[in-house]
């Protein structure tokens, strides 16, 4: 009773009171079930219990008894031949475990907050001056890769600074100042509509042909040098391109591909988009795209046709006739000095501004960088700067470019400063923007903060309501998912050409787009989000339906599709994204997507692979199939705790190959003289040969012995325990939001919060709100 | 030998005043200047090519050592040795000279560097402190801060060859030395607004804005220097300015000129610590013969075919090399060779690219005055932690030290001349 009133009262600050009920009761229960591997002669999993002190303010005491308890609580420890410790005595242990770490997690966080001072990313920092500037410049590439913790690249831990990242941080600040300020001479602006015969190079014409109208129809899918040669971009900049086009010798749409760039050997090039061109009439398209350099230009392609053919006056399949093209720009330079200068620094000349002017533009500048208000002292230092140069004759559009620049690599502008407890409006404005838009708060967000309003939970939730529907919110969109289901890597790998002649650009284009359309319908609607495990619709377009062998899906754009269970889809795990991300292009691996779905998907990350264990060496000659070679995991004691968990949520994944199709024989690649059968995969305008192998086998079980055949079954069991679903997606999701990984204290608020989300039908936007309410959100 | 001769002999010709040009050899005394270059291939190197069956001296060549053989007596070769605890796969490129454990887990942050530990230990009184590159179109390269960011490398020799040997106009000169000295007092300011919100921060915000601060103060000590040394002429040199490889897919070309780059800024004394991150990535090379594209050729999956086509990609990677090794040979200096003065570490941060795994790493260390000859094979199943090799390195430069990283003591075997 004295141990137990000292934990109520004083918690874990009277250590004697603490130290007798441990060595009372919890080293006993720990001698008792735990000594036996993790003592100081075995030390199995590098864990000495015997020389853990109960002390629980800093790691590592802290971290490795926060695992002890995890392991007790979710029943892993000790191991299931082991004897079961009576209940009691094993609630009583978790019971003084949770006590101290949450009394001891919850005191720091008081006096230092959770969050620790973080500087921006390089996209919060490229949104954000964007922003604050309205330039569209590309200066994240000039800046280094942020570190990644916790699965996502605005942690507190990782995003450290150092002397390169400010150097660069100087770099970046010239060149949106000098964008922004529009200096040197104003570029040329373009203007002009190109008929589709002049942008061809002479050699390419045989396999093209000019109609009457002056139309140029192109066939070939393939290799084509059918960029715009007679257009070279005067500057960098944005540019409004228009094209008129139409589909030929087709009763159906074609598809046109627009890229962007260099296209001598091996420049840089981007996609701009594909747009379906009707037949029998021209339509016209118009898009506006970013040029990085100087002398780039636009290409046009069709898609889906034949691969290459060299008798374009004869060929009788479908292409693309292109009447013309027109393309406007730099959009920037039309007005000159461009808006931006302007609004910098309003109608103040570059050389007759005065010290006054300075004071002026700066005091504007300042609260909008630093996205609070500021005072006449907190200016005073840039403003000196600009001061000292103006006395030395400086011309005032340099001298005041430094105060500018100041302003741009100073603390409080690159790292986002909050106060230890609850946060103030304008740090809660900027936690909330960085959270949905990966940018700095607008200025509605700022005058709502100004009003103190973003204390009352209903004004909050408005500005949540009104935030997600901004196009802002696509950066919550590409950045979460992009990270959460790891969409950045989509481009990491490409297939096997001969084991996957089916995959092209459209499809990974579609892929992505897929999983960003699947998640924006999920939170728009308020679905359930359990409809990321299992749905019974996908988010689909016509490239994609193929590849999945859905039948009735026409056109490019992303739709609605209710699904049927023969088509082995719903839910994210049947997603081609997904399924590209984790295969490496040749092989899938059971391990390393049942890794992942662990971690990303149910929320219960397995831990890292022992030192000196091989790999399985991957094998694609069709003689031993992946289940053999895995089998070991299951034999060996030492690997089956682990493996057991991984390798079924794996297998049933089997039946998805490396670029998502359904597959029920492995694709091999025989040895000479090995027998195969083959099968046929018709891909740009012809078949290929494919040999194919064994038998997919996706049975399995879990380690609770709930056994399934496939994916479909296993979702089911997933779908058992939904809150832990929910439990998964509310930490990922209070990580990302937060900037910080979860502490032991965020256990029972994402418990909490994940009961609530439960009681309104697992909505996913609900869940948002819930986040935005919850006390870690609005905390340091 | 005198400096001026030295840079003629390995075809450099200087058009600059004597001080300048000799003062970085004057400060290093008698001892000759010590540099290094580390280079790492991110797909792997197929060992069963790579490693002779016999350890020792008088091993018989493999495949991939075949290129090298004119130079057998100027590296040594190591096999069972790796990064304990760094696993994670592809992630383990950010720890080829770091050897931070477990690259692929949530909660990772990276340490410095080899290259970057060095500059701390011996600032350099060279134009550049080092230089780092990547034959990648950016991303990410081998050097890591003490604090674990990353220092992103150049990737266009163009640019690299401009800041080392190409003067400005005076206009560009004065504009960039004043952007350099705006730069200075922006710094300045900064590091004062810092230490106004040091007064109401917490504990641990306040650790992150000393960060800030060292980091600002390092700033504008380097700008300093920079300003200096724009006041100084580039040393000149005859070698044409290199035309950047625009296509990222040609490792040939772009590691060529890599290799020529890094050179050249030895020779100049320029730098004296060089970090080369030879990207692997997912398009065919061209001008090989290859078909398919060199990642998924990594994951070879043991088809003879994929395993045929990924030896003429890494054959093609060791004649480069030996290219390089032989360049730095034929260039002497002050009665040795350039090489003899220049540690050059070669290795991959993957064992076995097609799984993924990270034991097992290719090492490979020419020059810098050791008794090379040979190769040394530590256990395969027990490895040997690479970083004592990095403990030899650091040693041979004349740094007290025990240990790096998982490195604890030389690596046993290799000795100096």
């Amino acid at each position: 009773m004295v141990a137990l009133g000292a934990l109520m009262t004083g918690l874990a600050t009277d250590a004697a009171a603490a130290d007798s009920h441990f060595a009372r009761t919890v080293q006993p229960f720990l001698k008792e079930h735990c000594f036996e591997c993790h003592d100081n002669e075995v030390q199995k999993g590098d864990l000495n219990l015997t020389a853990l002190a109960p002390e629980f303010r800093a790691p590592p005491a802290m971290v490795t008894w926060a695992k002890v308890l995890d392991r007790l609580e979710s029943g892993e420890m000790p191991p299931k031949k082991k004897p079961r410790p009576p209940q009691a005595a094993a609630g009583e242990v978790t019971r003084w475990l949770n006590d101290n770490l949450e009394a001891a997690v919850r005191e720091r966080q008081q006096r230092e907050g959770r969050v620790t001072l973080r500087r921006l990313n390089r996209v919060e920092y490229q949104n954000t001056i964007h922003d604050l500037l309205g330039i569209e410049v590309n200066v994240m590439e000039l800046l280094p890769e942020d570190g990644i913790a916790h699965g996502f690249d605005k942690i507190d831990t990782a995003l450290t600074l150092s002397p390169v990242q400010m150097e660069k941080y100087l770099e970046a600040a010239d060149l949106a100042l000098d964008t922004a300020l529009g200096v040197g001479p104003r570029p040329q602006v373009v203007r002009e509509r190109f008929g589709g015969t002049n942008f061809l190079a002479s050699w390419a014409t045989q396999s093209s042909r000019i109609l009457p109208d002056g139309s140029l129809v192109l066939f070939n899918s393939g290799y084509s040098p059918t960029e715009l040669r007679r257009f070279r971009s005067p500057a960098p900049g944005r540019y409004r391109v228009r094209v008129s086009a139409s589909a030929f010798q087709s009763t159906q749409p074609v598809t046109l591909r627009v890229y962007a760039g260099n296209f001598n050997p091996g420049g840089k090039t981007k996609l701009s988009g594909h747009y379906d061109m009707p037949p029998n009439k021209s339509a016209v398209i118009e898009f506006t795209e970013r040029l990085d350099g100087r002398g780039e230009t636009f290409k046009l392609a069709p898609y889906g046709t034949i691969t290459w053919q060299n008798q374009g006056a004869t060929h009788t399949g479908p292409g693309l006739a292109v009447q013309w093209i027109e393309i406007e720009g730099p959009l920037e330079a039309q007005q000159w000095p461009p808006a931006t200068r302007r609004q910098l620094l309003g109608n103040v000349s570059l050389d007759r501004g005065t010290l006054a002017d300075a004071q002026t533009v700066l005091r504007q500048f300042a609260p909008r960088a630093f996205r609070r208000p500021v005072s006449d002292a907190d200016i005073e230092p840039f403003v000196k700067l600009v001061q000292e140069r103006l006395t030395r004759g400086v011309p005032f559009g340099d001298a005041v470019r430094v105060g500018l620049k100041a302003i741009l690599v100073s603390p409080r502008f690159l790292m986002l400063d909050e106060q230890p407890g609850k946060l103030d409006d304008y740090a809660l404005a900027a936690r909330l923007s960085y959270f949905l838009w990966s940018a700095a708060p607008d200025d509605a967000l700022l005058a709502a903060a100004a009003k103190k309003e973003l204390s009352r939970p209903d004004a909050l939730r408005a500005q949540v309501e009104r935030m997600l529907k901004h196009p802002k919110a696509r950066a919550f969109t590409e950045n979460f998912t992009g990270q959460w289901l790891g969409l950045r890597n989509i481009e990491f790998t490409t297939p096997d050409a001969r084991l996957y002649p089916e995959f092209d650009e459209l499809l990974q284009v579609s892929m992505v787009k897929e999983t960003h359309a699947f998640f924006d319908e999920i939170l728009r609607q308020d679905l359930s989000l359990l409809n990321f495990i299992q749905s019974d619709f996908a988010m689909l377009n016509e490239r994609l339906a193929k590849h999945y062998g859905i039948p009735g899906v026409t056109g490019l754009e992303m739709r609605r599709v209710p699904l049927r269970p023969e088509w082995h889809r719903g839910g994210v795990l049947a997603h081609a994204s997904v399924l590209k991300v984790t295969a490496n292009g040749t092989t899938t691996s059971p391990v390393l997507r049942g890794v992942w779905v662990l971690d990303r998907i149910i929320g219960r990350p397995a831990p890292p692979p022992p030192p000196n264990v091989p790999a399985v060496e991957p094998d694609i000659r069709g003689a031993k199939s992946i289940r053999d070679q895995l089998a070991r995991h299951r034999e060996v004691e030492t690997c089956a705790s682990c493996h057991a968990r991984i390798d079924p949520i794996g297998f049933a994944l089997e039946n998805y190959d490396v670029i998502g199709a359904w597959r029920e024989r492995y694709r091999i690649s025989p040895e000479r003289g090995q027998r195969a059968e083959y099968i046929m995969i018709a891909a740009g305008g012809r078949d290929h040969r494919v040999a194919i192998g064994p038998a997919v086998s996706a049975t399995d079980a879990l380690p609770d012995g709930r056994r399934f055949r496939n994916l479909e079954e296993l979702k089911k069991l997933l779908l058992d325990d939904k809150d832990a679903i929910a439990r998964g997606l509310t930490e990922k999701l209070l990580t990302y939001a937060t900037g910080h990984g979860l502490e032991f204290t965020d256990q029972r608020v994402v418990r909490e919060i994940a009961t609530r989300v439960a009681g309104k039908s697992y909505g996913f936007r609900t869940l948002i709100h819930e986040i935005v309410q919850c006390e870690t959100f609005q905390n340091k | 030998m005198n400096r001026r001769t030295f840079l003629r002999a390995a075809g450099v010709s200087l058009a600059l005043p004597l001080l300048d040009s000799i003062a970085p050899l004057r400060a290093a005394g008698a001892t000759p200047i010590r540099r290094t270059v580390c280079l790492c291939t991110t797909l792997g190197i197929h060992g069963e090519n790579l490693f002779p069956a016999k350890p020792g001296r008088d091993y018989a060549l493999t495949p991939y050592l075949e290129p090298l053989k004119e130079l057998r007596n100027d590296f040594t070769l190591f096999s069972g040795v790796s990064h304990p605890e760094v696993d994670g796969g592809h992630s383990s490129e950010a720890c080829f000279l770091t050897a931070a454990p477990h690259p692929g887990a949530s909660s990772f942050r990276n340490t410095i560097s080899l290259d970057q530990l060095l500059l701390e230990k011996l600032p350099p009184a060279t134009r550049f402190n080092s230089l780092v590159l990547s034959t990648g179109n950016g991303g990410a390269g081998l050097s890591y801060s003490r604090s674990g960011g990353m220092v992103p490398p150049e990737w266009r020799p163009s640019l690299v060859f401009r800041q080392l040997f190409v003067n400005g106009t005076p206009r560009e000169v004065a504009e960039q030395t004043r952007r350099m000295q705006d730069g200075q007092s922006i710094m300045d300011t900064v590091s004062a607004e810092a230490k106004r919100l040091q007064g109401r921060v917490s504990a641990t915000d306040r650790e992150r804005l000393d960060e800030y601060f060292t980091t600002v103060r390092e700033v504008e000590h380097r700008l300093k220097q920079a300003e200096d040394w724009a006041k100084r002429p580039k040393p000149q040199v005859r070698a044409q300015p290199p035309t950047d490889v625009q296509n990222a897919a040609d490792f040939v070309g772009r590691t060529r000129l890599m290799f020529d780059l890094i050179q050249l800024a030895l020779e100049t004394d320029s730098t004296r610590v060089i970090t080369l991150k030879i990207q692997g990535h997912n398009s065919v090379p061209p001008g090989l013969n290859v078909t398919q594209d060199w990642h998924n050729l990594s994951h070879h999956g043991k088809d003879p075919e994929k395993l045929a086509q990924l030896r003429v990609i890494e054959l093609e990677q060791m004649k480069l090399l030996a290219g390089f090794l032989a360049k730095l040979k034929s260039a002497k200096e002050g009665g040795a060779t350039l090489l003899d003065h220049t540690m050059v570490l070669y290795g991959a941060n993957l064992g076995n690219a097609s799984s993924h795994d990270t034991r097992n790493m290719p090492a490979l260390l020419a020059g810098g005055g050791f008794r090379h000859g040979q190769y040394i094979a530590f256990d395969d199943k027990n490895n040997t932690p690479l970083c004592q090799l990095y403990v030899s390195m650091l040693q041979r430069l004349g740094i007290e030290t025990d240990s790096f990283a998982s490195g604890k003591g030389r690596i046993k075997g290799l000795e100096l001349v």
